[in-house]
């Protein structure tokens, strides 16, 4: 180090130490013989050279494209990148991924990243190896964190191979910008071409349409201001709708689709109101070159207003998406045709067209190659695309099984009258939960999603960083419809692998005559606040760091029992077994007291519409059977059902229907018996 | 080739040679005349670029062939999946393209006006006549063969929405009498959008962009006439006989068949192609009196019909004395200067 510093002093002052042998290390050259440049240029990225020959770059993808994890954190993937445009090594220096929940351990990471040495920049293939190898796909049960960072090493590895002129070999013509950012007010967007407008006075649209010319001030009056602009560059389309809307709406997109943007003021609305019945824009339809396409509902997207500074208020605003399909051609100039009609008096039609043309300017076009070249975080709209095909199976299997809960839910009442069925069921689902669910599929649902929610809402949501694991995505999706409807019992009851493992377990427990622990009910509701504690201390660490909270979500054994299968160091292995022993005597022990994620679902859970579950008048009065024999002791003495513990397990409600258990049923089973038996001697008296 | 197709033949020449177009004379400018010649609609077309540079010219023909291509997508009658053809199959169409909309907006217009002597629902009179001849060409239909069909031709049954066009059960339309002029019409709107100024247009219709005043012939005009900034159609029956005797033309009436005493050939020179291109169709098939009528209900249209003894008359009030034949907008300095005149095509 002394020694390069004093043959390159200049270049050598701006290079931390560390830096420096992380370099060295990732181009597998000796420490000393390395110096390291300034980080330079946009995106960022310093010369490595050894003895003073130029060995490549060495790229933090935090600096060069402000890489975000599926934390919503910064993730910093150091590459070192060689002359031909091929990574010399990789190491991810900082993340905090909520991998230490779902059971991948450091190393494994590790490996993961250090697989991408040797990938060819332009090629995107591994090239090091003597037969070509595929990408590293991702470590298992870390989808989406690899995902992520497969996506920070491919997109700042390309950013800075293209600036610097490594992939400029194969040019091709220019592309549209999809990633590079800038702000611009409402004013520049205009000036410089991204938007074009067109103002129609009453006159013009009476000339066409044969009608009484209005009075000279009339006639100058404006009709519409027509304006409309490609929106699918960020420099336009995040500037005009906001990073919000923009980044949900390419959520939504294809790589290759488009977002169009019409806004008008005046009287006229370019909208009216037939598209909401036929399905298909009438006043509006874009023409490029061979095709006329139309604008349908489908593709519209109302937008309240724009957010770029100084935009005016606009009568209307429109978000349309071109799909690729569609053959429009962001590179090709357009016409917006706005139709004017009136109907005559013998039925027949007037109609005016009035056309808006459009040519995107130059600035919103990248050179072929620099479109990687991104300054925005995001997430390619495409890749949640694949991984959803790619497991396309697993998705149709989970459907299946929700369809299923959701059909026990519909049909709980004919269910829980038919006790031996419904136990089968019950036994079966939670077993499919336990062993598919949570151990085959992986899809535990964990505190840290909730954060991870939080924290997204927070710091800018984006939809593309949720679909990348389909599974969790789906379950949410409908655990939170189930909380809207029946309350958290949909996921803690039936969805929960860990919960199903518990009660499993405990069922066994009864079987075998293990003696089960009561809690008296005045201490019982003193030990619930636990959970919410843990929750609400949860959250406010994840407020100050997401790695610290992911750390202390050990509080759920989740990791330990189902994403790792028991495999794990004795201290966690302890906590997990222990919370399963407890659970032997008390059901359900961890889902009752401690369960952060389970008390982040009760939080919301007397928001439910329904009330299912059935009681009786004299429920908590004469009889407390249900009381008694509910799981997690959610029947309150005086007989209502808390919903904020309640795992909507059914058990009640097939008691509720026993005609040999619940006493209002039995009594009246034994009034009935009195009274026929009476009727029936009656008979033989008379 | 369908048997019903029947080609619309080019009554208008440009007058011959390039030469005689260039104002000064000069065979620098001379040679900086570009012609294009194709096909669009099923008709010759012909774009004639006054000294642009060749690469411009080249540019905005690749726009110009795009877009001809994106309306014989809508208007062709030989293309199964064109809106007109969808709308022919089905009798309905949702959601139909604005171009769609705004010719069968002006048929419906010069329909009413002319009281059916234009009318796009034409179609199912022209295929049972042309398999009618195709079999026995000497012999005319009788009225019985013709009556199921002529049920079938009412322009007022042609519901026109902008969600939605609707014909009559049976009915079928031919946009041939104006979709040419709507072509020539974007093609020329398309070109002054791109800044040409002299260019003249032939898309079956004829239009000339407003930047020179073009000299074009017309049948039984002894010398050609003046036409800057505006288009000019002409219909002459004699064009296309469909039976032997010629009686029958492309040319009919839609309800009343061929017509006796109609002219041999209308010009009219209109703001607009599409209009001059209905327009001309219609009053080819009406009688003079009517023609007159019909020609006085467009007052910006000039109108000039050869009688069937080659007389030329100038229909419509503002032009029966009409002596200037320059027809421009606005400028009316007539052409300098006679070069010889290329004979009609027909």
């Amino acid at each position: 180090m002394l020694v390069a510093a004093l043959l390159l002093p200049a270049a050598a002052g701006g290079a931390a130490k560390d830096e420096t042998a992380l370099a060295a290390e990732l181009f597998a050259v000796p420490e000393a013989s390395v110096s390291l440049g300034a980080f330079e240029g946009s995106p960022p990225a310093a010369e490595v050279r050894r003895d003073g020959r130029f060995l490549g770059y060495l790229v933090s993808s935090r600096a060069a494209i402000g890489s975000v994890g599926y934390s919503g954190k910064p993730v910093d993937v150091w590459l070192a990148i060689d002359p031909e445009a091929r990574v010399a090594g990789a190491r991810l220096v900082t993340h905090q991924e909520p991998i230490l929940v779902i059971g991948i351990t450091p190393e494994d990471l590790e490996a993961y990243v250090a697989g991408f040495a040797g990938l060819d920049l332009e090629t995107r293939r591994l090239t090091a190896a003597p037969e070509a190898r595929a990408l590293p796909e991702a470590v298992a049960g870390a989808t989406v964190s690899s995902a992520v960072i497969k996506d920070a090493i491919l997109r700042s590895g390309r950013a800075v191979a293209t600036d610097r002129g490594l992939l400029g070999t194969r040019a091709a013509g220019p592309r549209l910008d999809r990633s590079g950012f800038a702000p611009a007010s409402w004013a520049e967007l205009l000036d410089r071409g991204a938007l074009v407008r067109r103002d129609i006075t009453r006159g013009e649209v009476a000339q066409i349409l044969g009608q009484t010319p209005p009075s000279a001030t009339e006639a100058g009056r404006n009709f519409i201001t027509l304006l409309a602009g490609l929106a699918t560059p960020p420099s336009v389309g995040q500037n005009l709708l906001g990073r919000r809307d923009y980044e949900s709406l390419l959520a939504e997109m294809g790589a290759e689709d488009n977002l169009l943007l019409v806004a008008a003021q005046g009287l006229y609305s370019f909208k009216g109101t037939g598209y909401r019945r036929s399905g298909v824009f009438e006043r509006i339809e874009l023409r490029q070159d061979a095709r006329t396409i139309k604008l349908t509902r489908d593709a519209y997207r109302n937008v309240g207003a724009i957010r770029a500074e100084d935009a005016p208020e606009l009568r209307e605003i429109a978000v349309f998406k071109l799909p690729a399909a569609s053959g429009f051609d962001p590179l090709r100039p357009w016409e917006l045709v706005l139709l004017v009609s009136r109907e005559t008096a013998s039925g027949g039609l007037v109609a005016a067209t009035f056309a808006l043309r459009y040519r995107p300017p130059d600035w919103i076009l990248v050179s072929a190659g620099a479109e990687d070249a991104t300054a925005a975080p995001r997430v390619q709209a495409a890749l949640w695309q694949e991984i959803w095909r790619e497991r396309a199976f697993e998705i149709a299997a989970l459907a299946l099984l929700l369809l299923v809960l959701a059909a026990i839910l519909v049909f709980q009442d004919s269910l829980a009258r038919r006790y031996r069925l419904y136990r089968g069921v019950r036994i079966g689902f939670l077993v499919v939960t336990l062993v598919w669910l949570g151990w085959i599929a992986g899809a535990q649902l964990s505190v840290v999603n909730v954060l991870t929610f939080i924290q997204a809402l927070l710091t800018g949501f984006q939809w593309a960083l949720f679909l990348l694991d389909p599974l969790i995505f789906l379950l949410w999706g409908f655990v939170a419809v189930g909380l809207l409807f029946w309350g958290r019992g949909v996921f803690c009851g039936w969805l929960c692998p860990f919960g199903a493992l518990q009660e499993l377990l405990n069922m066994a427990a009864q079987r075998l005559r293990i003696p089960q622990l009561p809690i008296p009910f005045a201490l019982h509701e003193r030990l619930w606040p636990i959970k919410y504690i843990l929750f609400l201390g949860l959250f406010a660490v994840s407020l100050h760091s997401m790695t610290l909270a992911f750390r202390l979500a050990e509080v759920e054994p989740f990791k330990t029992a189902i994403a790792l299968k028991f495999l794990r160091d004795w201290p966690y292995l302890l906590y997990a077994v222990g919370l399963l022993g407890i659970g032997l005597l008390v059901p359900r022990f961890f889902c009752r007291y401690l369960c952060p994620l389970g008390a982040a679902l009760a939080i919301p859970a007397r928001l439910r519409m329904f009330e299912w579950l059935k009681r009786r008048a004299q429920c908590g009065r004469e009889c407390r059977i249900c009381a008694s024999r509910c799981p997690v002791q959610a029947i309150h003495p005086l007989g209502q059902i808390n919903p904020n513990e309640c795992i909507h397990c059914l058990n009640c409600q097939t008691l509720y229907y026993d005609a040999t258990t619940c006493p209002p049923l039995v009594a009246r089973t034994q009034r009935r018996a009195r009274a026929s038996q009476r009727a029936a001697g009656g008979g033989h008296a008379g | 080739m369908p048997a019903d197709r029947i080609p619309r033949r080019r009554c208008l020449s440009i007058l011959a040679g390039l030469g005689a177009l260039a104002l000064s004379g000069d065979q620098a400018r001379r040679a900086a005349a570009l012609e294009w010649r194709g096909v669009a609609l099923g008709a010759e077309a012909r774009l004639l670029f006054h000294g642009p540079d060749r690469e411009r010219a080249q540019a905005a023909l690749r726009r110009i062939l795009a877009e001809v291509e994106r309306l014989e997508r809508i208007f062709s009658l030989y293309r199964p999946e064109s809106e007109l053809c969808r709308l022919n199959a089905a009798g309905r169409l949702a959601a139909p393209s604005f171009d769609l909309l705004a010719v069968l907006a002006l048929g419906q217009r010069i329909s009413e006006a002319s009281g059916g002597a234009f009318d796009p629902s034409v179609q199912p009179l022209w295929r049972a006549l042309a398999r009618h001849f195709a079999r026995r060409p000497g012999a005319a239909p009788t009225e019985a063969q013709l009556a199921p069909v002529l049920a079938l031709v009412d322009h007022r049954r042609i519901k026109i929405a902008p969600d939605r066009i609707t014909l009559g059960p049976g009915m079928a339309l031919t946009l041939n009498g104006i979709a040419q002029g709507y072509v020539t019409d974007r093609v020329s709107d398309l070109l002054r959008g791109l800044g040409f100024g002299s260019v003249l247009v032939q898309f079956g219709e004829t239009r000339a962009l407003p930047g020179r005043v073009w000299r074009v012939g017309a049948p039984g005009f002894g010398r050609p006439f003046g036409l800057s900034g505006m288009a000019v159609a002409t219909s002459a029956g004699a064009a296309t006989p469909l039976s032997r005797d010629g009686r029958w033309t492309h040319l009919l009436h839609p309800r009343r068949g061929p017509g006796d005493g109609r002219f041999r050939s209308v010009t009219v020179v209109a703001a607009t192609a599409a209009e001059a291109d209905a327009l001309s169709t219609a009053l080819a098939v009406v009688t003079a009196p009517e023609a007159d009528r019909l020609a006085r209900r467009f007052p910006e249209a000039r109108v000039i019909a050869i009688d069937a003894d080659g007389r030329r008359l100038h229909l419509g009030s503002a032009n029966t004395k009409e002596r200037s034949l320059v027809l421009v907008p606005a400028l009316r300095s007539p052409q300098v200067g006679s070069s010889p005149t290329r004979p009609p095509e027909n």
